[in-house]
């Protein structure tokens, strides 16, 4: 059974503020959601400490950037903020992600009148690695 | 339950002009920049979705086949890396001179967790069920994805026969795999996750410096390791051991021969820099002097180099007759077609180390022409038993899978043969086990699949021709 999700993951989230998908680009963001894996649920000072190479206010901006993707969710605590994986608003934060390159695969169609001198056909991308 | 994702855009082009844009270098801006020699059915296609930070020019290439063509009206292609998923292109009229085009693209739940695990999201872990668990780490990203296509599905494979025939000492055997993204420390980190949830092997199906990673972090843990490809030899350990083809070995099978049929013996070499092509480029160096060649020059270039102009450039200034390739992967793709299109084929016979089916498709036929190597299995072997392993993972996975190549066919040996060793001593600990494992078979007269020689295999001479790899030679193991 397949479902169609095109645009059904709206614009609650706008994609361009969420390019930075790739964890391995980020160790910091990955010990982050590594840490919160294990524990649970855990403080920005407790984080920190766990995440240990980088300082509270790291950790917090990067927190900021997860929470608005929807992958962490927050929970306050009379002056504290607890922080936690919400593995649904991961789900859909990866849908999001492939519905923004979808439409951007297609949005860059280049439907512009072509130029005078066209590649060979059957010869396509021959310079390309 | 697949999900489809899918966008569409009406353009100002007629369907065949649309269509026409598809794997061409004036569209090579839409769909992830898809890249193909032609556009027809079985033709190797690769796009690049973009992954990374903002402004950062990484990506993970989406590598598959087309599987059916309606000229101007429509396209599919699966694809393997980094999942194995479906998309699928329409092209219809709009208007007296529009074209709606629509993309969807059939995301299975594997590959809404490779997004998930790659985005840094921890993977749920399975409960214990009381199976024997098994690690695999292939490369489902990064330059080493082209080679590894058909390993994850090998291993598989391996795992469910052990399961048809009734498991391990009365227990089923659970395969828990994960994707390098060819990177040593990923490696590291999904070995840990391994070794956590109880796996009692991992097989690393990746380059050497992953495998010293996994090695390392596992070293004490009580996990055997075992590397599964073609490595430079070395880095042993009591609970770590190597199969595969060694460059000394191949070399010796490769390099006289390339020298009186091309009547050289000026050789440059090509690599990378990291302890593969450091090992590979040491036997070489010991394989052209006794054959009474010399080496003019030397490229190592980083893991993931796209661009070898320069090294296309030193080479045809060296003088060079022969090159030595030991690149891997998409960074082989780039230096092989870059080579052909800048005429070197004209003045220079190259060897490769690692060229195996997947490889090769991604090189294409014309800019692949000529190319020489030796490996322990191509997918036209005459082994015994090869005809039914390809029936069984044809029937498996389908006829558009990825061909089983010398990079994938090993872990299917592997696992099996470590599933006997359990099998017989279900409470020995990883040194033993990796003795039993290392223990060379006498080598029968005819190999077969399921009894080769995985520490010293025999050797294939393979060169493309119209047909693809067509194997020349047979030559012994080390």
């Amino acid at each position: 059974m397949s479902t169609t999700v095109d645009r059904c993951y709206g614009p609650w989230v706008d994609p361009k503020e969420d390019l930075a998908f790739d964890a391995l680009s980020d160790r910091v963001r990955r010990r982050i959601l590594s840490v919160l894996g294990e524990e649970g649920e855990l403080s920005v000072n407790r984080l920190a400490e766990r995440v240990g190479t980088v300082g509270r206010t790291t950790v917090s901006s990067h927190l900021r950037l997860l929470r608005t993707s929807g992958i962490v969710r927050e929970r306050r605590e009379g002056r504290n903020r607890y922080y936690s994986l919400d593995t649904d608003g991961a789900v859909r934060d990866a849908f999001v992600y492939l519905q923004s390159i979808m439409r951007q695969a297609v949005d860059d169609i280049d439907d512009a009148p072509a130029p005078a001198a066209n590649a060979e056909p059957g010869e396509r991308g021959r310079d390309t690695g | 339950m697949h999900t489809t994702v899918a966008a569409e855009r009406t353009v100002a082009l007629a369907p065949p002009e649309a269509f026409a844009l598809f794997g061409s270098p004036r569209g090579e801006g839409w769909l992830f920049g898809a890249r193909c020699d032609s556009v027809a059915p079985g033709a190797v296609v690769s796009m690049r979705l973009p992954l990374d930070e903002r402004g950062g020019t990484r990506g993970v290439d989406v590598l598959g086949r087309i599987t059916r063509v309606v000229p101007s009206a429509a396209v599919e292609i699966e694809h393997t890396q980094p999942w194995r998923g479906r998309l699928s292109l329409r092209f219809t009229p709009a208007g007296s001179r529009g074209t709606r085009v629509q993309v969807r693209a059939s995301v299975p739940p594997e590959g809404v967790e490779w997004l998930l695990h790659r985005r840094g999201v921890p993977l749920p872990e399975p409960p214990d069920d009381g199976a024997v668990r098994l690690g695999a780490i292939t490369t489902a990203s990064g330059p080493g994805a082209v080679y590894s296509m058909s390993a994850e599905l090998m291993a598989r494979l391996a795992v469910d026969e052990i399961n048809a025939d009734g498991g391990v000492a009365g227990h089923r055997v659970q395969l828990l795999t994960a994707d390098d993204a060819t990177d040593a420390e990923q490696a590291g980190v999904e070995a840990e996750r391994m070794a956590r949830l109880g796996c009692r092997a991992v097989f690393v199906n990746a380059t050497s410096a992953s495998f010293d990673a996994v090695r390392r972090v596992l070293d004490g843990r009580g996990v055997l390791v075992v590397h599964t490809v073609i490595n430079e030899g070395g880095g042993d350990s009591p609970t770590a051991v190597r199969f595969g083809e060694r460059p000394q070995a191949q070399l010796d099978a490769l390099v006289a021969p390339a020298m009186r049929r091309a009547d050289a013996r000026r050789w440059f070499l090509v690599g990378q820099s990291y302890v593969w092509s450091h090992g590979a480029h040491a036997s070489a160096r010991r394989a052209v002097a006794d054959a009474g060649g010399h080496v003019a020059g030397e490229d190592l270039t980083p893991l993931g180099t796209t661009d070898f102009t320069g090294t296309i450039e030193r080479i045809a200034r060296s003088g060079a007759d022969l090159v030595l390739s030991s690149l891997v992967g998409a960074d082989e793709v780039a230096f092989e077609r870059q080579s052909e299109a800048a005429g070197l084929r004209r003045s220079v016979r190259t060897v490769s180390l690692v060229l195996e089916e997947s490889t090769l498709a991604h090189i294409g036929p014309r800019a692949a022409a000529g190319l020489q190597t030796a490996l322990g299995y191509f997918e036209d072997n005459p082994l015994a038993g090869n005809d039914g392993l390809l029936a069984r993972y044809r029937d498996a996975y389908g006829s558009w899978a990825p061909p089983v190549t010398a990079l994938s066919e090993p872990i299917y040996e592997a696992i099996h043969r470590y599933a006997r060793v359990l099998h017989t001593d279900p409470d020995g600990g990883p040194s033993a086990h990796a003795a039993a494992l290392a223990r060379r078979i006498p080598a029968p007269r005819e190999e077969t699949i399921g009894s080769r020689d995985l520490v010293a295999p025999r050797l294939y001479v393979a060169e493309v021709g119209p047909g693809g790899l067509e194997i020349v030679d047979a030559v012994a193991g080390r």
